[in-house]
């Protein structure tokens, strides 16, 4: 994933992803190391993509109905250890001990539960290689236990060693004094060769065992796969996400009604709603506008948040995704810099911005910016947003930005807008009175009920781009002294008035 | 009755009352205290009796190893009977000649590999070596239970392992006492008397036990609950009390009446908090006796302030077995040394000698 998707750990944190994917419990050692090698699907392993997410689509439906070989299947997987160091050992010929036949054996019994599954195996589109043979070697009685020793059915010679033994130890228990040291004596001798033999079994059965190594390893593999399908089904059903829909290259990106499950939760602790977003991404520039506090930054983050689960085989929290299978993502925002490369933020920015687009050159990707050029001359920022929508606009990539700079309207830019709240509205807001310091819980109850009338929703527009306003009103709104409040309306209109003439 | 002629089967049981008990831990009171051979003798009563119940072992650490790991001296070796279950690390299963049917494997790792359920098909020689906390052992006992709902569940302390033998998961103990201790019977008896008292701490009343344990339930990272009248109680989190006693101190306001630090509570602790003018009438509370690991002259303190101790989960010492042989491999005087600590301690002392194993 490293090399496909450009974006910091701080951020890519702050997109929630880590977080997100921590509520995917994979019961096995061997799903949750495919869980955590995370592979990124691309249009060149799009079949591959396919077979995931159809699978997990058919696992789904199973969890739904309370399948009961989904929960015969999660039992199985619980019990599967790991099984790496023991295929190594039996690899090398080294000589096996007794908690890895158990193993060996306790797997062998849980491949073959699971491949009893029949629905569930084909729903999941995997297969288990018959090893049935295998567990023979391990339960030479064909008693069915699960448990394990160096059984007297491996050799005669042991059983004839064993019978010696079990009677010196019944003597044993009805000597006393030297008597029974005597015995004790003898008793050490018997389970000298008793080891001695035991040992050779062990040699034996691992030399048996190792020409099952292949198949152990597939079936080892497949419980793999089966737990993470699971896992990622039950992670579907749990945050009620939906099936995403490949498509053409050359085809949009289409959200529809997108949430962020963090987000969503922490705002419905406070008794607020999560606005679902829904947007259509073509190839070329797409410009998201709108006031502060408008919702932009969490937007770009669920929409980033949506696309990515998609691309590492995840199933979205949308009501409908479908999505090109992009060669790489990169998503930028609020740059702070880079001490050890001695870049400042703007640097940094740049060196990404070169970076975003030699590798679009090249490759169709993704590339999503919050903000860029925040805290660079608004002149020349406007001219490098203008550079960036425009060149993107031609590319076969897709360029997501959210700018409050203005943006001329070219070839292949498109524009949307957060609604916010409306003018009228806003105007009747109530300015505070007091002219005191306000309290923090003061300026809380403010921004909600801000929060409270922003219409969060996107709406695409048409030809020219707005520049939004309404920040001075906001500004008002939370209590910035009258003054201060005057200067900033004076420049604003100074600022205007050229436009005008 | 004479107890250093008593007969190493049936009368084990009579004293002890083991066939009643879900569980025993047997604890040293010091190094080379006997336990293992006290084990020995209880698995020897067990058959010699005729019980049914299987017996379930385990270790905290290691024991049962043919020589001392530190002084390299023979050590006793633990003799069981087929149908017993054992939990002990992968490694030491290797040291049994005892004929071990793999039956689970724990999760739980030692530095001798993963702690394994077995069941002896056959009468041998096992090494135990088990997990090292409270918390794992009872993990253990669950696991043992679920072979063998009705088995005596017996955990084998180790050295320096006193305070993790009981936090509430084994009520019953025995305690192991050598003349490593003290060469000298009376010496020997009082402080044999001292750890009995101390392990047998009076357990908390029921109000207050809840009160603790449900400002735990909130935050059960905490290490200590600082109890004001009747309902405030307030907790405080810091890794461990070890290296805290300031921090501690500083815990304690006017009107604390209940002071509940989890952990073992040592002689340092306690230097700091007896500073603190507040540490006074007040009970002071801690798991269970083996967490108290203080010398008699600070609990003698602790009583001239009014301070009381009690638990939350009492211990009950059945018996105390004595080894009169030091580790150097001296051997003292059974019968004056037991005289002593019988007219000294309101529970049996015994000598079983030694266990041909």
């Amino acid at each position: 994933m490293k090399t496909s998707v450009m974006i910091s750990q701080d951020l890519l944190n702050q997109v929630g992803l880590p977080e997100v994917l921590q509520s995917c419990h994979c019961r096995t050692s061997q799903g949750k190391r495919l869980k955590n090698s995370t592979r990124f699907f691309t249009n060149e392993s799009r079949d591959d993509f396919l077979e995931e997410i159809t699978a997990i689509a058919r696992l789904v439906e199973m969890i739904k109905a309370k399948h009961s070989q989904v929960l015969e299947a999660q039992t199985q997987l619980s019990r599967l250890r790991e099984l790496r160091g023991t295929f190594s050992r039996l690899e090398k010929g080294s000589l096996l001990d007794d908690t890895e036949f158990f193993e060996l054996k306790g797997a062998l019994t849980i491949f073959f539960r699971i491949s009893r599954l029949k629905e569930l195996m084909a729903a999941a589109g995997l297969h288990f290689q018959v090893t049935k043979d295998a567990s023979t070697l391990l339960d030479p009685a064909g008693t069915g236990n699960p448990t394990f020793h160096i059984y007297s059915h491996y050799s005669p010679d042991l059983a004839g060693i064993r019978g010696r033994k079990r009677k010196l130890e019944r003597d044993i228990s009805e000597a006393k004094g030297n008597q029974r040291k005597v015995l004790l004596t003898q008793r050490t001798l018997v389970t000298a060769e008793e080891d001695k033999l035991e040992e050779q079994i062990r040699r034996q059965l691992g030399e048996k065992l190792k020409e099952w190594l292949p198949q152990m390893r597939h079936n080892a593999e497949t419980c793999a796969i089966l737990d993470f399908r699971l896992a990622k089904a039950d992670l579907a059903v749990r945050w009620n996400a939906t099936q995403p829909v490949a498509v053409d290259p050359s085809e949009p990106a289409i959200l529809v009604d997108s949430r962020h499950p963090l987000i969503a939760g922490i705002l419905q602790k406070r008794g607020m709603q999560f606005t679902p977003i829904s947007i259509t991404l073509k190839q070329g520039s797409t410009v998201l506008s709108g006031p502060n506090m408008g919702g932009k930054s969490v937007a770009l983050k669920t929409i980033f948040l949506a696309l990515l689960m998609t691309q590492l085989g995840y199933f979205p929290i949308c009501e409908h995704l479908e999505t090109p299978l992009y060669d790489f993502m990169a998503f930028e925002s609020h740059q702070e810099g880079d001490l050890h490369w001695g870049l400042s933020s703007f640097g940094l920015e740049c060196v990404q911005i070169r970076n975003h687009h030699r590798r679009s050159q090249k490759q169709q990707g993704l590339i999503m910016m919050d903000e860029p050029c925040r805290g660079t001359n608004p002149a020349e920022a406007t001219a490098i947003v203008q550079a960036l929508c425009k060149t993107y606009g031609k590319s076969s990539s897709t360029f997501f930005i959210a700018t409050h700079y203005n943006v001329t309207p070219a070839a292949g830019i498109r524009f949307y807008q957060v609604r916010g709240i409306r003018p009228e509205v806003l105007a009747e807001l109530p300015v505070p009175q007091t002219s005191r310091e306000s309290e923090l819980h003061e300026d809380l109850i403010r921004v909600r009920k801000i929060q409270n009338l922003m219409d969060y929703r996107f709406e695409e527009i048409e030809g020219s781009h707005q520049t939004p306003s309404g920040a001075i009103k906001i500004a008002e709104l939370l209590g910035v002294d009258q003054v201060l409040l005057e200067e900033m309306i004076a420049a604003w209109q100074e600022d205007q008035w050229p436009n005008l003439d | 009755m004479n107890t250093h002629a008593v007969r190493p089967d049936i009368e084990l049981l009579e004293i002890t009352g083991l066939q009643h008990l879900q569980s025993v831990a047997i604890i040293g009171l010091s190094k080379n205290a006997g336990k293992t051979t006290c084990l020995n003798h209880i698995i020897a009563a067990w058959q010699a009796s005729g019980q049914t119940r299987t017996l379930g072992l385990t270790s905290i650490g290691r024991d049962g190893e043919p020589r001392d790991i530190l002084s390299d001296r023979p050590k006793p070796r633990i003799y069981i009977p087929a149908g017993t279950l054992i939990a002990s690390a992968q490694e030491a299963l290797k040291r049994s000649d005892a004929l071990l049917e793999i039956l689970e494997l724990s999760n739980i790792r030692t530095a001798l590999g993963e702690v394994v359920i077995c069941r002896a098909l056959s009468d041998g020689y096992v090494e135990l070596a088990g997990p090292g906390s409270a918390e794992e052992i009872g993990v253990i006992a669950d696991l043992l239970r679920f072979h063998e709902p009705d088995c005596l569940f017996i955990i084998d302390g180790a050295l320096s392992r006193r305070s993790q033998a009981g936090s509430g998961i084994s009520g019953s103990v025995i305690l192991a006492v050598s003349a490593d201790t003290s060469i000298n019977p009376e010496n020997l008896a009082e402080k044999t008397n001292f750890a009995v008292k101390i392990l047998q701490a009076p357990e908390l009343n029921q109000k207050d036990k809840d009160l603790l344990l449900n400002a735990c339930k909130t935050n059960p990272q905490t290490r200590v609950v600082t109890v004001v009248g009747e309902e405030r109680a307030m907790t405080m989190e810091i890794p461990s009390l070890v290296g805290y006693g300031k921090e501690l101190a500083k815990k304690l306001t006017p009107g604390t009446r209940l002071f509940y630090l989890r952990g073992a509570i040592t002689d340092q602790i306690l230097s700091e908090l007896l500073k603190e003018a507040h540490f006074s009438s007040l009970t002071l509370v801690v798991d269970d006796g083996t967490r108290i690991l203080l010398k008699p002259e600070v609990v003698r303190k602790l009583r001239a302030r009014d301070i009381d101790l009690a638990v939350l989960s009492p211990i009950d010492v059945r018996m105390v077995c004595l080894n009169p042989t030091r580790s150097n491999g001296l051997t003292l005087d059974s019968a004056t040394m037991l005289e002593k600590m019988q007219s000294l301690l309101k529970i049996p002392v015994v000598d079983f000698g030694p266990v041909i194993m």
